[in-house]
């Protein structure tokens, strides 16, 4: 394998000072959940380890990805990874272009053959022989095939290449698959979202280039460290929730003090993802917080659940929150009429808080 | 050289796939054939869904103009249902679209369209050592400078919709997020925040005194920032001779508002008209889709999986009145009423590319505006009836154009749903009378042989295209 530089080594180059990048550190230490601690191995890693090579390649899609990676929080975030990783080929980034740019591939492939990652945003249709999305004039498939053939693993990049997303909704036009059902030989780590947020997608690579492994996977095969709780669990409207408190229709009074949003549709109860944590745009908002429901758009399947705003009903049912959390924390989306029944057993707490209050005021 | 194929593509720093198949003679492209090489066919998934299934699914057609998409969707939904948003709703939705239409401009222009003039044929020119330090793809000094003022104008959509890209606040009553106090001072700090990167950096002057140029001599005047290194490029190779277009243009109208749009609707060739869409068709001629050439209101989209000889792309060629329009900034710049615009009409390279200048230099103001008139206390959402049988349409201007959504609801349930995005229009093929696209049109004539294609690539992107929304 050829000399190649260290990450530390580009992003001096690129003017990043020390204290930008030891200050990038321990945020992506905070993000990956690991202790103060970790931030010298961290910079260690960075400092001393050649980059990775990636190869970002694009099928069906809409490039939410690739938006939502160039914006990652820090400021620093994009241009570090962005130096961090050699993106040798990505063609919305790069400088090359047509055959050029095919050519760039082929050199990337050929030089870290067996080294380096290959990142897939969007999945490849595979109806008509896969003409639904053709580059360089070839299927799409071909090129992920071709591509995935000496990566030493993949990441899927969004709810397109870990799942299949809106493309493949019914009646999935053009058959768009996800990865996994095409790659089987190895080890993908998938990012679901529609699109993964920013710093997700920088803390799983970060992850990958200071530990030199995977990061630890769910049983669907995403980084447990992003993916093990729900929306619901650390969602700012959560008291809300419990109290019995909820939105009835959009803008309504109990919309603008900030009620749970679970009767207007949100998915939040059976989300995993780092949205209430980490948030969106540089930590500004996610999606609850700006009055709509999760739609659970980093779930498999959550284009086909019925419409987006039907509450959830189904799955067995469990009394009161405690159960509630018990069952959360070790499966996924077991709940709904269980939420129904608590929504009502709130509602009862909150009646029968008032009636003592009044009790109590009385008495007083 | 005479007769001989070419196949430019596929088109990286484009969103999504692109192959434009040039026929060159003599040094020059004799013909153009423009093809979009992916489908995914969201107007079929649409079929049978509830209406509100619009509202999530069509944003993600595209990544980059999501919100455009959303707004489109909602208003499609709401003209459908004869309902109204509240007029504060209106306000909030063309304020959050105003700043992905703003951060589409920046990036375009920074990230997909300047990064051509650092490559190394240009080296023998006195303004390339500039070119390559400010925009070498990836390493030059002004995309980390973009990305860090564009992430920095998002907290807007941070705030008010939730999260971008595909932003969930729009509904065809208004928006989800009723902005506080607070909330407003915190916009308008991002706001002055963004229009010191635009006056520091891209126009090295006041937004206004690029507001005011009116002439095109004004226009070359200008000698500030990124956009004066574009005007000393664009003098030197002459950008406004390459990829003239037809003159003809088409707006739907930005930001509809209660007391009308931001930037005017109508058609234009060489004169004003009102917008009238009766003569509107999606031609089908040589695009791989079957069934004739049909109004959007009552057309279907099925592809052609045999891939017939004759026809070249999935995408479809809208007409109106027979006839291909250009659409975009220019087209809404020029439709408008701008002096500039109006002076640059029927112009090419340079022409579109200033005229998305000018635009974000208006958007700014506007974005100032619409901000100020924020009332927190008022109804941000007139929340819409369930909508059982309607039809309507919902026509916007995403930053490459026009975009428009027809839907027929019946029994609750959409029973059509037709699009025609921006560069459905742009990058059309030929329709039944062999008449090009506009972007096949532009093409026609540009120098170019088998090792250089550049000024084909200037071209192509002038238009600013978005493949993904082309054929969805």
């Amino acid at each position: 394998m050829p000399e190649i530089e260290t990450f530390y080594d580009v992003m001096r180059r690129q003017g990043i000072t020390r204290r930008s990048f030891m200050k990038y550190c321990s945020l992506t230490a905070a993000a990956l959940g690991l202790g103060p601690s970790f931030v010298p191995r961290i910079a260690h890693a960075m400092e001393t380890k050649p980059r990775t090579p990636v190869i970002w390649v694009h099928g069906l899609e809409c490039t939410c990805c690739s938006e939502s990676f160039i914006r990652s929080a820090h400021p620093l975030a994009k241009d570090v990874v962005l130096s961090m990783i050699s993106l040798d080929y990505d063609d919305t980034l790069m400088a090359a272009a047509g055959h050029q740019a095919e050519a760039a591939l082929q050199d990337t492939i050929d030089r870290y053959k067996g080294n380096y990652i290959l990142a897939v945003e969007g999945n490849p249709p595979l109806n008509e022989d896969g003409m639904f999305c053709i580059v360089g004039g070839k299927p799409f498939v071909e090129q992920l095939r071709h591509a995935a053939e000496h990566a030493k693993a993949i990441i899927s990049w969004g709810a397109c290449a870990s799942y299949g997303c809106v493309q493949a909704a019914a009646p999935n036009p053009t058959r768009a698959t996800p990865v996994h059902k095409v790659i089987t030989d190895k080890p993908i780590i998938k990012v679901p979202g529609c699109p993964p947020i920013a710093e997700v997608m920088t803390g799983v690579i970060t992850y990958m280039l200071t530990f030199d492994r995977l990061p630890e996977l769910d049983r669907q095969g995403r980084p447990a460290m992003f993916y093990s709780q729900r929306i619901h669990d650390k969602c700012y409207r959560r008291p809300h929730f419990d109290a019995g408190q909820f939105v009835e229709q959009w803008d309504d009074e109990y919309a603008r003090k900030g009620y749970c949003l679970y009767k207007m549709g949100c998915k939040g109860p059976t989300t995993y993802n780092a949205c209430s944590t980490i948030r969106w745009n540089e930590g500004v908002s996610f999606p609850i917080q700006s009055g709509h429901g999760c739609i659970g758009c980093s779930e498999d399947g959550f284009w086909d659940q019925g419409g987006f705003y039907d509450r959830l009903t189904k799955v067995n049912a469990f009394g009161i929150e405690a159960n509630a959390d018990k069952i959360g924390a070790t499966a996924a989306g077991v709940l709904g009429a269980g939420i129904a029944l608590h929504v009502a057993a709130s509602a009862l707490k909150s009646a029968q808080k008032k009636t003592e209050d009044n009790k109590t005021k009385e008495e007083a | 050289m005479s007769g001989t194929r070419l196949v430019v593509g596929p088109f990286n720093r484009v969103e999504g796939d692109l192959e434009v198949h040039l026929t060159l003679s003599g040094g020059r492209v004799a013909r153009a054939e423009v093809n979009a090489p992916l489908y995914r066919g969201f107007e079929r998934m649409l079929r049978g869904r509830p209406p509100s299934d619009a509202l999530t699914l069509t944003p993600r057609i595209c990544g980059i103009c999501s919100i455009s998409q959303s707004a489109a969707a909602a208003q499609a939904l709401a003209a459908a249902g004869a309902h109204r948003p509240a007029p504060q709703g209106a306000l909030v939705t063309a304020l959050i679209h105003a700043v992905e239409n703003a951060a589409d401009h920046l990036t375009h222009f920074n990230l997909f369209f300047m990064p051509d003039f650092a490559r190394p044929a240009y080296a023998a020119h006195p303004w390339h050592a500039r070119a390559v330090a400010r925009f070498t793809a990836m390493e030059g000094a002004a995309p980390r400078e973009v990305l860090e003022a564009r992430a920095a104008l998002m907290h807007v959509l941070g705030l008010l919709a939730g999260k971008w890209p595909h932003t969930l606040a729009i509904q065809p009553g208004g928006v989800t997020r009723s902005p506080s106090a607070r909330d407003k001072v915190r916009i308008l700090s991002s706001l002055r925040a963004f229009r010191q990167y635009l006056e520091r950096t891209l126009f090295g002057a006041p937004l206004e005194a690029f507001i005011a140029l009116d002439s095109p001599a004004a226009l070359q005047g200008w000698d500030t920032g990124d956009a004066g290194l574009f005007m000393e490029i664009a003098a030197d190779l002459d950008l406004d001779a390459l990829g003239r277009g037809a003159g003809r243009y088409l707006s739907f109208g930005a930001y509809a508002l209660t007391e009308g749009h931001g930037f005017a609707a109508g058609l234009w060739n060489g004169a004003p008209a009102p917008l009238e869409l009766s003569g509107l068709v999606e031609d089908t001629a040589h695009s791989w889709m079957l069934g004739g050439p049909a109004h959007p209101a009552s057309g279907h989209t099925e592809p052609d999986e045999d891939m017939r000889d004759g026809a070249y792309s999935w995408c479809k060629a809208p007409r109106l009145n027979g006839l291909p329009f250009e659409t975009g900034a220019l087209a809404r710049q020029v439709i408008d009423g701008h002096p500039l615009a109006r002076a640059l009409a029927g112009g090419g390279v340079l022409a579109r590319v200033a005229a998305r200048l000018l635009e974000l230099a208006r958007t700014q103001v506007l974005m100032e505006d619409l901000t100020a008139q924020i009332m927190p206390s008022s109804r941000f959402m007139a929340p819409a009836p369930d909508l059982r049988d309607g039809a309507g349409a919902g026509l916007v201007e995403a930053a490459r154009g026009a975009l428009g959504h027809w839907v027929r609801v019946e029994e609750g349930r959409i029973a059509s749903y037709q699009i025609i995005a921006p560069t459905t229009w742009n990058f059309s093929p030929r329709d039944g009378a062999g008449t090009p696209g506009p972007l096949e049109t532009a093409l026609e004539g540009t120098p170019a042989d088998e090792g250089a294609t550049l000024a084909v690539q200037h071209i192509v992107r002038s238009f600013d295209p978005c493949m993904v929304c082309t054929v969805h």
